[in-house]
């Protein structure tokens, strides 16, 4: 458990995930209140990334459900292994036979049968989904629900039942309350508009692209074999591109992608051919690369103008030999 | 505290915000967890419990801005300002104010609440006073169903926590000063302070009065004004409204993206199916454990949009083709065509280039004279000629014109055929019912084969064609 909003930062910053005030303020909240978190942004943020460095720092399972449009219940919750309840039956014919021996009428065997029909409705034969599973969990869990907003109506309602009680009836099992609730982190690409029931049950986040230092420092956290000057180089790109007019921006994990790329082709500095090259790694449409070529060439003849870089002078491949 | 944070959930009721009293409750909570130690973390903490949709945002930004820091800080402010103006530092100022506090409790008359709190630096009592001064105001003016005007409310507030009265205690303070026994730097630096004060208290009148006028429906105002301008006939638009539409048309095509795939999706479920039902239970040994039901496939209409873009319907066209391309991906193909006298198509215009500029570029008279007298029968000849093969069983198609052909042939059998090879015609006419047939309008010639005709003259009756487009 959290012991005070800087806590949390702490514990994630040891996980790697740098994270601003509002994401702590908020996940603090969640745990101290028992309320689910529902994660909004655009895509690539760190929204999943956020349940995992949740568990991390939590030292907790994360278990993950993945919605999808025609999501139910059965994929969700529970399912009864059919096959391995018609396979045991057939291979204890003969034992069956054996129970039933004696028996005169048939009313007497379904009699006899009904008194064992608890072994194949039990335990045994239950395939737990991710919420079942969470319920079940010995320790406190972080339950990710990713995408809730691929999913239909009906599912969101009986999620709504789950997420208040967090107790499951299974008729042939009794019901099933959760020892631990766990943290709930719900993520959403708001591709459509959620029942007003489910958000209001839920604390919001609304993650958004980082500012230029924020993501700065991310680069330097997730890629330090990368160039500080070359760090800030794409981030500054990075953030004028997000001004223009895109289909897709590239988010905070296209700019991780293409630091790490430029790590491993060794590049000393961003020429335009580097970009061009490497451009393929931010941008997932033919329309934006176009779009974007132009700022790109702006900036790398700006940088041009601005400082001569002493090239080669102090061996830079030393330093990146060093780290 | 409760209170403040109540009232500023009906101040974002007010602004547009769905603020139950459960999340008032559920922000109660939050905050007694997180504690109040920063402003930053109260402001996420109501952002967090308070603001339900990503569209809310901003605004919530700037009513708890104005909310929880304006007056405070303008009290503040005030009080520090008076401080440096009357002794070189803090200490000094404080032993004042200390000596200011002695003095009063010696008094045998006390002062008015207000009074006292302005002498005391008491910052939290002068503004809970001064809030639910200006409250009371507030209720009263609505109730008397006066618009909002800054100086008059400021005159209403003053005499509503008495400031004549306040006034004249301040003054009476100053003077009794001199039979206090105290050296003369001292007493002429308590006069100066209380009088200090009082100028203090008009100018905080002054400010919450503006900040009244700040707070009263900025965007109630923005909303209004878009509901008139969804109203007004295109023809009527300004530069301005022009800009403004577009953004509208924009977000109306968002909404009706989400209203059409909610419908769709209900629409899935039929009845049973019986050979997916035994494809998937071979597993079981053909016993149905799982029952699949009939899917009904989702299909795409096609549309076939014509627009005339002569000078007297630019205006619609423009919104039209806007409209119809911002709802791109619900449909399978969308083909459009610009006429005044001869036609072009413009598909490819739109592929390649962003929607706006696509629009201004068709516009321009690369593609078609645009300088023309229009001329529907040649333009509906010619497309009967090129393009008729767009038109199939799944197409809609839509015209947009006026159908005014400058006393030119109507060659209506074109859209006959038209009629005959598709899913169905739409008729969009941007003149009112009433002028239709007359003149040089042959309306009456190409209405008999079209399915659907309707008036077209401003974005409210746009959004209700193209939604019933979608839908079928």
């Amino acid at each position: 458990m959290f012991e005070s909003i800087d806590d949390v930062s702490r514990r994630f910053a040891e996980q790697k995930y740098i994270c601003n005030r509002n994401i702590a303020t908020v996940v603090y909240l969640a745990a101290r209140m028992g309320k689910p978190i529902l994660v909004e942004g655009p895509a690539g943020v760190g929204k999943t990334e956020l349940a995992k460095v949740l568990s991390g720092a939590l030292g907790e399972e994360l278990i993950r459900l993945q919605c999808y449009e025609g999501l139910d219940e059965a994929k969700a919750l529970y399912e009864w292994e059919y096959g391995k309840q018609l396979l045991y039956t057939q291979i204890l014919k003969d034992k069956i036979g054996e129970v039933l021996a004696g028996t005169g009428t048939l009313a007497e065997a379904v009699d006899r049968i009904s008194k064992q029909d608890g072994i194949f409705f039990s335990e045994k034969f239950i395939l737990p989904r991710p919420l079942l599973r969470a319920i079940r969990s010995e320790r406190q869990a972080v339950l990710l629900i990713d995408e809730i907003d691929k999913s239909d109506n009906e599912f969101e309602a009986f999620l709504l039942e789950i997420l208040s009680d967090f107790q499951v009836s299974v008729p042939e099992l009794g019901t099933i309350s959760a020892r631990h609730i766990p943290i709930v982190i719900l993520t959403s690409n708001n591709s459509r508009e959620l029942s007003d029931a489910l958000k209001r049950r839920c604390l919001h986040l609304f993650i958004d692209f980082p500012s230029a230092s924020h993501e700065l420092e991310i680069i330097k956290l997730k890629v330090p074999e990368l160039r500080e000057a070359l760090a800030e180089d794409v981030v500054a790109i990075v953030q004028s591109v997000r001004k223009l007019d895109l289909k897709k921006s590239p988010s905070i994990s296209e700019t991780l992608d293409w630091a790490r790329a430029l790590a491993i082709l060794n590049v000393e500095s961003l020429g335009e051919e580097t970009v061009t090259d490497t451009l393929a790694t931010i941008f997932k449409h033919e329309g934006d690369i176009r779009k974007a070529q132009g700022e790109m060439r702006d900036f790398v003849a700006r940088q041009k103008a601005k400082a001569p870089r002493p090239e080669g002078g102090a061996n830079p491949d030393d330093k990146d030999v060093l780290h | 505290m409760d209170e403040r944070i109540l009232e500023f959930g009906a101040l974002l009721r007010q602004h547009g915000l769905r603020i139950s009293p459960a999340e008032s409750l559920d922000a109660l909570a939050a905050l007694g967890q997180a504690g109040l130690g920063s402003r930053q973390v109260v402001k996420d903490v109501l952002r967090a419990t308070m603001v339900k949709r990503s569209v809310d945002l901003p605004a919530f930004d700037e009513l708890f801005d104005l909310y929880f820091s304006a007056l405070g800080q303008a009290i503040r402010e005030a009080s520090e300002a008076t401080g440096k103006s009357l002794s070189a530092s803090a200490e000094d100022y404080q032993k004042l104010l200390e000596q200011l506090e002695a003095m009063l409790r010696g008094r045998e008359q006390k002062l008015s609440e207000i009074a006292e709190a302005l002498l005391r630096n008491d910052d939290g009592t002068l503004e809970k006073r001064l809030r639910e001064a200006a409250e009371r105001v507030r209720t009263g003016q609505q109730q008397g169903n006066r618009s909002f005007q800054e100086g008059q409310f400021a005159h209403a507030l003053s005499q509503e926590i008495g400031l004549g009265e306040i006034t004249r205690q301040l003054e009476e303070l100053a003077d009794q000063m001199e039979g206090q026994g105290l050296d003369p730097e001292t007493e002429r630096r308590l006069r100066e302070l209380v009088k200090q004060r009082l100028a203090d208290l008009a100018e905080l009148l002054k400010r919450v009065a503006r900040l009244e006028g700040d707070r009263g429906d900025p965007r109630r105002r923005d909303a209004t004004k878009l509901a008139a301008l969804a109203e007004k006939s295109f023809y009527y638009l300004s530069e301005e409204d022009i800009r403004r539409m577009q953004e509208a048309v924009t977000r109306l095509a968002q909404r009706l993206r989400h209203v059409v795939a909610i419908k769709r999706a209900r629409a899935k479920r039929g009845s049973f199916d019986l050979q997916r039902t035994l494809r998937k239970n071979l597993q079981f040994g053909g016993v149905p454990f799982d029952v699949q039901l009939e899917r009904r496939k989702k299909h795409r209409p096609q549309i076939v949009v014509l627009c005339d873009v002569s000078d007297s319907v630019r205006n619609v066209s423009r919104f039209m083709l806007q409209f119809v391309y911002s709802l791109q991906d619900l449909y399978s193909k969308v083909r459009s065509f610009i006429f005044v006298s001869d036609i072009g198509e413009v598909t490819r215009l739109f592929d390649d280039n962003e929607i706006n500029q696509a629009i201004d570029l068709s516009l321009r008279g690369d593609v078609i004279n645009v300088f023309a007298h229009s001329d529907f029968g040649r333009a509906f000849k010619t497309f009967h000629r090129d393009s008729l093969s767009a038109v199939n069983g799944r197409t809609t198609v839509i015209i947009l014109g006026d159908a005014r052909n400058n006393y030119n042939l109507a060659h209506e059998w074109v859209l006959r055929d038209v009629q005959r090879r598709a899913k169905q015609v739409i008729w969009l006419n941007p003149e009112s019912r009433a002028t239709w047939g007359f003149g040089d309008s042959e309306m009456d010639r190409y209405m008999p084969f079209c399915d659907v005709v309707e008036e077209c003259r401003n974005l409210n009756q746009l959004y209700r064609v193209v939604d019933r487009m979608v839908l079928d």
